[in-house]
């Protein structure tokens, strides 16, 4: 029946990577997405991978440049992990809202990325972080800016036979602030209607860094360029704030759906930018 | 079933053996080995009803493949505790009324289990972010809250009853 | 939680052990050790796995049905479709509606060759797995005409709009008229009209319909179900043409109802399917099927014209009421009528005229659901009150106090309820709760407080048929047994019997087993509705404890050589009160009385006196036995630029008569406040051309724990009702009051009111924008 599939559970990466080869192989990380969507038949998988017990894809370090995530992290792992807080706190802010308990246990970070869903709740902070999305293939590795990953709706650029092993981001500047807030239509266990993670840094009392990354309200999750450039090497005022989250509405592309309306959400990109741009200027100043 | 195979799972504490084929889920394969304190509830991990704890941390049994679950140790509601060897959670439900209709309930019982392995001494908001991802339609949550509070309270006292 | 003791209050008639305490449940051990069987949770050897079809538009011509390919799947071993539907024709009785219209709404089991709403069953399959039967069913193949629908109830009502079955799409209609509105309305100092609209609620019970049947050696069709009325059995025995006394219902621990599990949901299909196979046969529904398979909450458009003076007296008031009763009838006629009886709020309204009309659609068919009519109809008067307190520039409670019902007025209706009418009361004691506010309006984050009180029926509407019957023994070691057929759909339905027949019997609580929810052998006492249970079976198991009570006292006064009213039964122990020396258990006289042929057991009926059908002109007559008032406050947090609302208080006041469980009852109470408050914030089901676009539980949303606040419960003690101890109800009062205390204080923080439930964040925003737009008009 349709629901039907053959199941891999590989030790190794190596194996998994093997199995991935055929081209025609989904991978399955905590299931949080792949089987809601398999029981609804939107995905029909041939062949599955679980990646439950390959080892070395769970955990979190920092090797003296970069914080690394391994693919298979979970959301609640993100939240108990001392290095996270200090390293990309709008992380911990974006896993604390992030579904219910037992989603947190399972769903991963790399599994996040792959869903490639627009209201994808942990892309926004790592957008922030410029963080970069490592894939292994059988072909060899990659290493992409997670910017550059997403190519449209649930579009990416991992091949077939490539699996996602790590997420990586570098140190934040010394005088940084890394914000997150999700709107949505309850406060537990909700999707998303509009998210937004600001990294803003500051240097001899200049926006030395802005980072401006947009949830829900396009194709995939988007860097809000333009507005960022607008920030980089000013001295931040209440009405720069305005004009570049003015801008950051203006270019995003929302859409109506269940939740909300695309006025709506580009109304609440305004303000979130604005708000979260004020308030982490003003913790830097 | 072209690919249904035989997997052992450790069920509160024992050794079952059930053939399933590779998409059944762990809820599914609980319920027809009659573990039916396992409650379906969405089959979509919107609700929590199906929760158990797989090695000690809660998940959605609706969203876990039981081939994925052999090695692992399942605990039910029923695995942590009878009315002759109440585990605090079920003693503290019971006494604050914060069951109702009941359905919502074994979940409940072990995600807050899960959590307060992590989390010995909550606050209310710990809480309430621990079992957001339960739904509950009886109660308000106010007598869950009080009585994963107190049986933290119980469990401090007891020094931890695993 | 206050207990709060008013000097007219009656003391209590006995000496109470049990009542009035909040004692765990009965029922709470099996729930959370996990052997609670639920419906669901039965299996029978043999037995099949059903699954059912369903229509996927709502409007249309079902032109053709195969299920040949479907039936030639190995495993599968029934289908039937409407063809084998053994009495398609048999239409349920409703009492008390008016069919003037000829609108012939009663759904049929499966349809035949119009699809009227979205998700209608067509055919049911029953195979040797899961599996198998939902393969089946994608095997089905259907073609379905599109036919002209119509999705607004506004726009069914027009000339020219597709007519959904007979000759009109108004299905029902009531009227009530008490002295000149119209005159009264031209008199008035100020005029404030306002229309307020509701949404398609979902009970959204945690655990989905399910059940299993068979045929037993009897030939009788056993089904074990989850189901809010137990008496369904006959109108399922006419459906599958058997009589009535072939069709047993097994209940079980209901995992919530609130009114979804009131109507019929899958017990037709599976008796159907088990008669016709000869094996057992189980019907689980998924949260999908559950959204389709039952009827929500009824939308209500509400039009309130209310006149009022200069001294804030209310001299008349015009309301009309569009109900959305979607595609079939279900329990429209009486969501209406009650929606009309509660619309003037529990305010005394000499000029009245109310016209509510339920009007058929393509959309999901509306019927029960916690508050039935009357909770809409709450929501549209406090918001009504706010407003025209705010045209008189009153106080919203000092004009409120101008016009409350008191003791002994008359209600819409005429009618003079028996009970305690406590509104100010309740009023009072929960703004005093709230306090001052919590914290100074800050930024963009505003802080508004809201209040409203209501007027909320308990027991089954006078004119149809009520009587509820339970059964109490004593056994031989002094235990208790209770029987009744009472559906316990979570509130603690039966431990609220178990300790009543307790108090009585003088045993502790865990001293009592009972037996419920089975159509063959448990007394039959209506359905679990209408906040109904523990006044009728209440009664009835009083009047049954009580009768053996005076048996056993009778004997034990004999024995102990003193009067009858000397007699005390308490701790499992008889006892003469002015000589501690003379004792026995109550064991040792119940073996007494096995031997001298004294009943220790007694069935008891308690009957709900029967009253005429409301006058259909004007309304006037009796339509409940009695009222619950009571009110609601809330404080709310909300952010003025991207609408979102955060609840910070929620203070509940009911006068609930007499607590039989004080912790059951505030379970109620805040259990209502949570379906109150995603009422008014969050949840909605929505249609698009009748089509269900928020088909699960992450896009239908209810509260979860981090959108709760703690519920504060105020509960006052009239003593009043006329249920046992001069209990009155709490299950549906609990949820009446809230969504408009949450409008209310919504309107309270931001200056400006959302006329439409849910009130999300899209909407206040647009509303803020509305008020910028047109302030700045006018300057």
């Amino acid at each position: 029946m349709s629901r039907e599939f053959d199941l891999h559970m590989p030790d190794s990466l190596e194996d998994a990577l093997n199995v991935l080869s055929d081209m025609e192989s989904t991978p399955l990380a905590g299931g949080t997405n792949l089987l809601v969507d398999v029981r609804s038949q939107r995905e029909r998988p041939k062949r599955v991978v679980a990646l439950g017990r390959v080892t070395g894809l769970r955990g979190i370090s920092f090797d003296g440049e970069k914080t690394v995530v391994g693919a298979r992290t979970t959301i609640s792992d993100l939240l108990q992990s001392p290095e996270i807080a200090n390293s990309g706190p709008s992380l911990i802010e974006a896993a604390r809202v992030f579904a219910g308990q037992m989603v947190r246990n399972a769903g991963t970070v790399g599994g996040n990325i792959a869903c490639a869903s627009p209201a994808a709740d942990l892309i926004p902070p790592l957008m922030s972080l410029d963080a970069e999305v490592t894939l292994a293939g059988s072909s060899g590795n990659r290493t992409v800016a997670l910017a550059d990953y997403y190519q449209g709706y649930k579009q990416d650029i991992r091949r077939p036979d490539e699996l996602i092993t790590r997420i990586s981001w570098a140190q934040l500047p010394r005088n940084s602030v890394n914000m997150f807030y999700k709107l949505a239509r309850r406060k537990g266990d909700a999707i998303t209607v509009t998210s937004v993670a600001v990294t803003l840094s500051m240097s001899n009392g200049k926006c030395a860094g802005a980072r401006i990354a947009l949830g829900a309200v396009a194709p995939c999750v988007v860097r809000a360029k333009e507005p960022e450039q607008l920030l980089e090497g000013q001295i931040l005022s209440e009405t720069l704030i305005a004009d570049a989250a003015e801008q950051a509405a203006a270019q995003c592309n929302p859409i109506d759906d269940v939740r909300a309306s695309a006025v709506y959400r580009r109304h609440c990109v305004q303000v979130l930018v604005g708000r979260l741009l004020l308030q982490a200027w003003n913790r830097l100043a | 079933m072209s690919n249904s195979k035989p997997v052992t799972l450790c069920i509160n504490g024992r050794n079952e053996e059930i053939n399933v084929p590779a998409h059944r889920t762990l809820l599914e394969a609980l319920r027809d080995l009659g573990h039916v304190e396992v409650k379906r509830g969405c089959e979509k991990g919107d609700c929590g009803a199906c929760a158990v704890l797989v090695d000690g941390v809660a998940l959605d049994s609706c969203l876990t493949l039981a081939w994925m679950c052999e090695g692992s140790e399942i605990t039910t509601v029923s695995g942590l505790g009878n009315a002759q060897d109440p585990h605090p959670l079920q003693t503290a439900f019971i006494d604050l009324g914060a069951a109702q209709c009941g359905y919502c309930s074994p979940g409940m019982i072990v995600a807050a289990k899960g959590f307060l392995e992590e989390v010995t001494d909550p606050t209310d908001d710990d809480i309430r972010m621990a079992l957001s991802g339960n739904l509950c339609r009886c109660t308000g949550y106010a007598k869950i809250l009080d009585a994963v509070k107190h049986a933290a309270l119980l469990m401090r006292e007891e020094g931890g009853k695993s | 939680m206050t207990c709060v003791d008013y000097p007219d209050q009656t003391a209590p008639n006995v000496k109470r052990s049990q009542i009035g305490k909040p004692l765990p449940r009965t029922d709470a051990p099996g729930k959370v050790f996990g052997s609670t069987r639920f419906a669901g949770d039965h299996t029978m050897p043999g037995m099949l796995h059903m699954c059912v079809v369903r229509a996927n538009v709502a409007s249309a011509i079902l032109v053709a049905l195969d299920v040949e390919k479907a039936r030639a799947l190995k495993g599968v071993v029934e289908i039937l479709t409407a063809a084998d539907m053994p009495t398609p024709d048999v239409q349920e009785e409703i009492s008390g509606q008016d069919r003037t219209n000829g609108a012939d709404t009663e759904s049929p089991i499966l349809a035949a060759e119009r699809i009227r709403y979205y998700g209608e069953p067509l055919a049911l399959i029953a195979a040797e797995s899961r599996d198998i039967a939902e393969q089946a069913r994608q095997l089905v193949e259907f073609e379905l005409k599109p036919v002209r629908g119509v999705y607004d109830p506004l726009e069914a009502m027009k000339p020219g709009a597709p007519v959904i079955q007979g000759n009109s799409n108004i299905v029902a209609e009531r009227k009530i008229r008490k002295g000149d509105a119209a005159a009264a309305l031209e008199n008035a100092d100020f005029i404030i009209e306002n229309t307020f609209r509701t949404p398609f609620q979902e009970h959204a019970f945690l655990e989905p319909e399910a059940g299993l049947a068979w045929v037993d050696e009897n030939d009788v069709v056993n089904i074990r179900v989850c189901t809010q009325d137990i008496a369904h059995f006959r109108a399922i025995a006419d459906a599958i043409g058997v009589p009535h006394n072939k069709v047993r219902i097994r209940g079980a621990l209901v995992g919530g109802g609130f009114g979804g599990k009131e109507d019929c949901t899958l017990e037709k299909f599976l008796a159907v399917m088990a008669r016709k196979t000869g094996r057992p046969v189980r019907l689980e529904y998924s949260r999908e099927d559950s959204f389709v398979g039952h009827g929500k909450r009824h939308p209500l458009i509400l039009r309130y014209k209310t006149g009022v003076m200069k001294d804030g007296t209310i001299c008349g008031l015009d309301v009309e009421i569009i109900a959305d009763s979607g595609a079939y009838l279900y329990l429209s006629p009486y969501v209406l009528l009650y929606a009309a009886v509660a619309s003037p709020g529990p305010y005394r309204i000499d000029n009245l005229n109310v016209r509510a009309r339920a009007v058929a659609t393509n959309n999901m068919y509306t019927s029960a659901f916690r508050g039935y009519g009357a909770m809409q109809a709450c929501a549209a008067y406090e918001q009504q009150m706010e407003e025209v307190a705010k045209v008189l520039e009153m106080d919203p409670i000092e004009f409120r106090r101008l016009n409350y019902l008191r003791t002994g007025d008359p209600v819409a209706t005429g009618f003079v309820p028996p009970g305690a009418i406590w509104t100010e009361q309740c009023v009072d004691l929960a703004w005093k709760a709230i306090g001052g506010r919590a914290k100074p309006a800050q930024g963009p984050v505003k802080i508004g407080r809201g209040i409203a009180a209501y007027q909320q029926s308990y027991g089954r509407l006078s004119f149809l048929d009520d009587s509820s019957e339970a059964w109490v023994g004593v056994e031989l070691d002094g235990t208790v047994i209770v029987r009744s057929g009472v559906a316990d759909i979570g509130a603690g339905q039966v431990s609220a019997l178990c300790q009543i027949a307790a108090e009585i019997l003088g045993v502790s609580l865990d001293k009592v087993t009972v037996y419920s929810t089975d159509s063959a052998v448990t007394p039959m006492s209506g359905r679990t509705a209408a906040t109904r249970t523990l006044y009728m079976t209440g009664n009835a198991t009083k009047k049954a404890a009580e009768a053996i009570r005076t048996r056993l006292t009778h004997r034990a006064a004999q024995a102990f050589d003193v009067r009858q009213d000397e007699i005390e039964m308490a701790d499992g122990t008889v006892a003469a009160k002015s000589n501690p020396g003379l004792s026995m258990s109550l064991g040792a006289l119940a073996k007494i009385c096995r031997d001298e042929g004294i009943s220790r057991t007694e069935l008891a009926m308690f009957h709900q006196t029967m009253q005429d059908n409301l006058d259909p002109e004007t309304g006037q007559g009796q339509a409940h036995p009695d009222y619950v008032y009571g009110a609601h406050a809330v404080e709310v947090s909300v952010d003025t630029e991207t609408g979102e609302v955060c609840v910070l208080r929620s203070i509940a006041a009911h006068d609930i008569g007499q607590c039989i469980n004080r912790a059951a009852v505030e379970g109620q109470i805040e259990g209502g406040a949570q379906n109150g408050q995603g009422f008014a914030l969050s949840e909605e089901m929505l249609y698009e051309e009748g089509r269900l676009i928020t088909p699960s539980l992450s896009e239908y949303l209810m509260p979860t724990s981090m959108d709760m606040p703690r519920v504060e419960s105020i509960i006052l003690e009239s003593r009043s009702g006329i249920g046992p101890f001069g209990a009155k109800g709490i299950g549906e009062p609990a949820i009446t009051p809230v969504a408009p205390a949450v409008a209310n204080a919504i309107a309270d923080a931001i200056g400006v009111r959302v006329y439409q439930m849910p009130i999300t964040p899209e909407r206040i925003v647009n509303a803020l924008a509305q008020k910028r737009q047109s302030a700045g008009q006018m300057s």
